[in-house]
């Protein structure tokens, strides 16, 4: 099929005479329209925010989940089209579990994310006339967090399949302020509640909502309770002390 | 029927294994593990070569021991190197003792319909450097164990390491205590008595003796300085280290 000059962006797989992939920079783009997301790395383990945007009075804030657990050590929040987020957090788990099953370990969270991002690259993959399994990139950006024998870690993924480690990161809508106040508020001898509350204070400045409990969600990995989202009792106990 | 005709049931088999006899065995220290194995591969009475061998180390930690059809062992032996090379690639460190017991289950269950016809014994240095010895059936059930002998002469020698290591059918003297482990000199008289022993009395077990030491991070040498002939195989003397002592056995 000829494609005119002004058409690159139409297969998910042709590079632009630029040499840009056009559906990913705009995969990358659909992440900056989610929900603020943030991630906070400690020596006693890794912190994870985001904000629920509760667009009715009548939606039930419990529903929205955007902090999933892969494994025991694992956990994950996302920005951007959670229902991609889903089959990737998927495809983590059982990696994971595959891991523990075949090596009598955990697996790394380094491991983890790679293979996350290995299947980040697989859209416009087909086998001669079968199907592709999937027409277009995933729409969505990870914070994978974990504990594992190198420390606490946290990752960041996007739809390119790009992963990098970061100290403490925001994705999504506010994510440029949130960033700018991580780099000047982050340090390293930053205690798991000092994290708490940083994370806090980053979305309570990004939000437009008033932060309460309803409209936030926490969790944290560490190395002896591994992934826990916290209660209704505990995230209300951190708004009131920041 | 000479005809030609099938006048009655007929059976034809294939059988696709043999047995090569020789012997393995494997004895954990506190801190050191000993695996051990002859060299001679036979298959009824002839000698198909007096040194085949049967210990092949894996990592800087570990070494595993294949006995039973040969032919099959070097393949399990292969293709657990590779897993191990392919494991090194994705997380960038060396599989873990245990986890090389646990992917060793998997790869002989994977065969569960078609066996490997192998009796493997592992042994090296546990993640918290203590010595450990895992000893596995054809299928995949696998133990972590103090010791282990398997082979030929198998029903010679693991009552010998029964009676040495575990101190079964020993009665001791009041408040005498029997020690966990023992120590690495002592290890390594109990292998060499093995094995001599077992030359002696079974006609598929000699040639050469081939004992592997692996010792963990930070431990002395003490106890392998007095043996002749002992080569490191390890490249940094820092980290855990592995050793072999080549020893004759008798021929006949």
């Amino acid at each position: 099929m000829f494609l005119t000059r002004s058409e690159y962006d139409r297969g998910v797989n042709t590079f632009s005479p630029e040499g840009r992939l056009f559906q990913v920079e705009y995969a990358i783009e659909a992440i900056k329209l989610g929900s603020t997301t943030v991630g906070v790395c400690t020596q006693e383990g890794v912190v994870l925010a985001v904000e629920k945007r509760v667009q009715s009075p009548l939606l039930e804030s419990s529903s929205i989940e955007k902090i999933m657990e892969i494994d025991r050590h694992l956990g994950c929040a996302m920005s951007g089209l959670i229902a991609d987020a889903r089959t990737m957090i998927d495809h983590a788990r059982v990696t994971s579990q595959n891991h523990a099953f075949t090596y009598d370990e955990k697996i790394k969270v380094e491991s983890a994310t790679q293979a996350v991002c290995d299947l980040a690259l697989r859209f416009g993959e087909s086998v001669h006339d079968e199907e592709a399994m999937m027409s277009r990139p995933f729409g969505v950006a990870l914070l994978i967090a974990g504990v594992d024998e190198n420390g606490p870690q946290l990752y960041h993924t996007d739809p390119s399949g790009t992963f990098v480690r970061y100290e403490a990161k925001a994705v999504g809508s506010g994510s440029e302020a949130a960033q700018s106040e991580l780099q000047d508020k982050w340090h390293k001898q930053m205690t798991l509640k000092e994290a708490h509350v940083l994370t806090l204070r980053v979305l309570k400045q990004v939000m437009e909502e008033k932060l309460d409990y309803h409209n936030v969600q926490l969790a944290q990995v560490t190395s002896d309770k591994g992934f826990e989202i916290l209660d209704e009792v505990r995230l209300k106990a951190l708004i009131e002390d920041m | 029927m000479p005809d030609g005709s099938f006048a009655h049931p007929q059976q034809r088999q294939f059988n696709p294994y043999s047995e090569n006899g020789g012997t393995i065995l494997a004895i954990a220290g506190a801190d050191f593990s000993v695996i051990a194995g002859d060299t001679r591969q036979s298959e009824g009475y002839s000698i198909q070569t007096r040194y085949a061998p049967k210990v092949f180390r894996l990592t800087d930690r570990a070494v595993l021991a294949v006995n039973g059809f040969a032919a099959d062992g070097n393949v399990f032996v292969k293709k657990v190197k590779q897993r191990l090379e392919w494991y090194r690639h994705a997380h960038a460190k060396d599989m873990p003792l245990r986890a090389i017991a646990r992917m060793i289950q998997t790869m002989l269950y994977a065969q569960r319909f078609f066996p490997y016809y192998v009796y493997n014994i592992l042994g090296g240095i546990e993640e918290d450097g203590s010595g450990a010895v895992y000893s596995f059936d054809p299928v995949g059930s696998y133990e972590r164990e103090a010791c282990r002998a398997a082979g030929a002469a198998q029903s010679l020698v693991q009552p010998f390491l029964d009676n040495q290591i575990y101190f079964k059918n020993q009665q001791s003297l009041p408040g005498q205590s029997r020690p966990l482990h023992l120590p690495l000199p002592e290890v390594l008289s109990i292998v060499i008595d093995s094995f001599t022993s077992a030359t002696e009395r079974h006609i598929e077990v000699g040639d050469g003796l081939e004992m592997y030491v692996v010792l963990a991070k930070g431990r002395s040498i003490q106890g392998l300085e007095s043996f002749r002939g002992v080569q490191e195989l390890t490249p940094n003397p820092d980290g855990d280290r592995v050793f072999v002592i080549r020893r004759e056995l008798k021929k006949d």
